[in-house]
């Protein structure tokens, strides 16, 4: 591929590297698992740079790329390292008021979506990023109706988790 | 405000803490090695037609070929071998037709159906082959039998013995001993590699049907 396809996907990519983070978030819990997933998504989005004609947002295909190799496409690799200090990182509030309860309930919320099994936390992903019905139904090739009715079950799966 | 919300609200809200990548550092991983299942499936399937195509061409200059030879028996072995190429061209077309509609801009159902498709054309091409093997096997053996003189002699004795049942038994036995190391082989290589590999699509694929069910 030429230098300026390449400049313009490592530039567009660099300014929406949020949203892949954001996924390696929810499917890796530590550094590392974070940075291997970052890369492979970079490496298949990059593959599938020329089927990317315009037509969508950058952020929406790099949803479904993204989605697709956190949750069929990457290998994990298995390691052993303590993930406290990565979540502690990743949880901090930056918004100015402050709460310590507040802070503690949303860790015990990531620690209960963490738990959730890969498809369960797609759609919990798409459901954080504001995305509608018809598109969480669409990126993972279920009907919306279905895609509804799940939603319900992982709210109230998080709810047994966090008040057993 | 169910608790899904809560989090909602947090994680549009609160501008969390991730490291941030440079442009430089994404020019980088552009040239790294994908590690994908789907990498791995191709290294494997193509494998696969390889150790069998190999196997074929290994065969020819064995020395039990030229004695099959010597039988003189092509109208059998002819038609065996064009058998044995049109399965490798049809499963490897069908192969390659598959493997070419694994995209990654697919939906997440799809693409797990996809791939579980190509992997299936590949041990759907293994299957054959081990019915190919078996056919193959007893035909040889039945070439052997009428064919192979030390055979015919060692035949010839256990008559004269008497013993010709416990001859055929020795013989059957042989013959499922050895095409049962064969599947076996085969049984455990499966279990191991794609047992490891695609556990967890597996997995994701059957939650997703069940959503759908």
């Amino acid at each position: 591929m030429s230098s300026s396809i390449e400049s313009s996907f490592v530039k567009q990519l660099q300014e929406n590297q949020n949203l892949i983070h954001k996924i390696c978030r929810l499917y890796t819990n530590n550094e590392d698992a974070h940075k291997d997933l970052f890369q492979e998504i970079t490496i298949q989005l990059w593959k599938a740079f020329p089927q990317f004609r315009g037509e969508a947002k950058f952020t929406t295909w790099a949803y479904r790329v993204g989605l697709n190799t956190a949750i069929t496409l990457f290998r994990k690799k298995k390691r052993t390292i303590d993930t406290i200090e990565f979540d502690n990182k990743i949880h901090r509030f930056n918004h100015e008021e402050y709460n310590y309860e507040e802070e503690e309930h949303i860790k015990l919320l990531y620690q209960a979506v963490q738990q959730l099994n890969d498809i369960d936390k797609a759609l919990v992903f798409m459901y954080l990023e504001d995305k509608d019905y018809t598109e969480i139904a669409e990126t993972l090739g279920i009907s919306e109706v279905n895609a509804r009715v799940k939603m319900n079950r992982i709210k109230s799966k998080l709810k047994k988790i966090l008040n057993p | 405000m169910d608790e899904l919300d809560k989090l909602k609200n947090h994680w549009q809200k609160s501008e969390v803490a991730f490291p941030k990548v440079s442009e430089k550092e994404i020019y980088g991983m552009l040239h790294k090695k994908s590690s994908s299942v789907v990498k791995w499936i191709l290294i494997l399937s193509i494998a696969e037609f390889a150790f069998w195509l190999v196997l074929s061409f290994f065969l020819k200059d064995n020395p039990n070929t030229k004695r099959i030879e010597s039988f003189h028996m092509d109208y059998v072995t002819i038609p065996l071998s064009v058998i044995s190429y049109g399965i490798i061209i049809y499963f490897f077309y069908n192969f390659y037709k598959n493997y070419k509609k694994i995209t990654a801009t697919d939906n997440v159902k799809n693409l797990m159906a996809n791939i579980l498709k190509t992997r299936k054309t590949v041990s759907n091409y293994i299957f054959v082959n081990i019915i190919y093997v078996i056919i193959c096997s007893v035909v040889l053996f039945a070439m052997y039998f009428y064919n192979d003189e030390q055979l015919i002699n060692a035949y010839h004795q256990s008559e004269a013995h008497g013993n010709v049942i416990s001859f055929y038994i020795m013989y059957i036995i042989m013959a499922i001993v050895t095409i049962g190391i064969l599947i076996l082989a085969v049984w455990l290589f499966y279990k191991l590699v794609y047992g490891f590999l695609l556990k967890r699509l597996y997995r994701n694929y059957e939650e997703l049907k069940k959503i759908d069910f």
